[in-house]
């Protein structure tokens, strides 16, 4: 998957021919939440890549595990050691595409379908998102929900009841125009 | 009784001791960058051609590591929590570089910053996109 990855974000660099359509964000925000009876699980990442051209709608995203951020250090380091298996994982990554491009305005409700790889398991998903465009800038924001199972996340037992089975993402993500 | 007694404190005690250290355990903090000795001490160049070269062998020698490099700021930039976000210029290749998220207590040394200018700055090595990225980063020398 990895390889993959990289060779998309070449092809987006090395083909500068259209080099104006293409927005970028090295600061994109992404933060999951987990509620449970037992405690709420938040955890914020302000360092998420992504690339998107306006032309094609398609739009790769990619962030660090090791860069989420939690209240407890405990949670982290479970997050990181027991369950996402950071260091075997190190980065979630999407690819996909926003539906509809041609027809976009101000502000839209949009459609991004694509694959969404964590835990080094890839699913397709479908997520509602608004987009804002502007001469320099294009801000795309929502908020989806992953099963934990879907990703063959392990959650032991003794903590099952700490843990939601499904996982609230948003994300936030600024892009300036690349050059 | 007495016997039953004592050994009803005792039970308790026991208890109340797993109890202090499972809180202490949950309540533990942070690593504290700024007061911790670095794990690596290397310059901002080192570190990217690392990555660049081998990333899976540079994960496993820099991830959750704290790194202390120098090099020369290429852009100064504030993020969606104006926090500071220092870039560190790589003269080899134009592509890549290190990006550092300093922590929020070092806001105050934002004047003191400048584009080219030479610092050292240790952070919490997190991997690597198109850029190395370490995080929670203090500011060792301006």
């Amino acid at each position: 998957m990895k390889p993959i990855f990289i060779l998309i974000i070449l092809g987006f660099i090395i083909n500068t021919t259209n080099a104006q359509e293409r927005y970028i964000t090295k600061q994109g925000r992404i933060s999951f939440f987990s509620h449970s009876p037992v405690e709420d699980i938040e955890a914020f990442n302000n360092q998420t890549l992504s690339i998107v051209d306006i032309k094609t709608g398609e739009i790769a995203i990619s962030v660090l595990m090791k860069s989420f951020m939690f209240e407890k250090s405990l949670m982290q380091e479970h997050f990181n050691e027991n369950y996402i298996e950071s260091d075997k994982f190190p980065k979630a990554l999407f690819t996909g595409k926003i539906l509809d491009i041609k027809n976009l305005k101000n502000t839209n409700d949009v459609i991004i379908e694509g694959v969404l790889t964590i835990h080094g398991v890839s699913k397709n998903v479908t997520v509602k998102s608004q987009i804002e465009v502007d001469e320099s800038n294009i801000v795309i924001r929502g908020v989806f929900n992953v099963l934990v199972s879907d990703y063959q996340i392990k959650i032991p037992s003794v903590v099952r009841n700490n843990i939601a089975e499904t996982i609230e993402i948003t994300f936030s993500l600024n892009h300036k125009k690349f050059n | 009784m007495r016997h039953k007694q004592k050994l009803l404190f005792i039970v308790l005690l026991v208890i109340s001791l797993v109890i202090f250290f499972v809180i202490r355990q949950y309540n533990k903090p942070h690593i504290d960058v700024f007061n911790s000795t670095p794990d690596i001490v290397t310059n901002s160049h080192v570190l990217l051609d690392e990555f660049q070269k081998n990333e899976s062998l540079a994960n496993s020698k820099y991830l959750d590591k704290i790194v202390q490099i120098n090099g020369r700021i290429s852009k100064i930039e504030a993020s969606e929590n104006n926090d500071i976000i220092v870039t560190l210029i790589n003269d080899i290749s134009t592509l890549g570089t290190v990006i550092c998220h300093l922590s929020s207590k070092e806001n105050k040394k934002l004047n003191n910053l400048k584009e080219g200018q030479n610092v050292v700055i240790k952070g919490i090595c997190t991997g690597y996109l198109m850029d190395v990225i370490l995080i929670r980063c203090s500011l060792v020398k301006i």
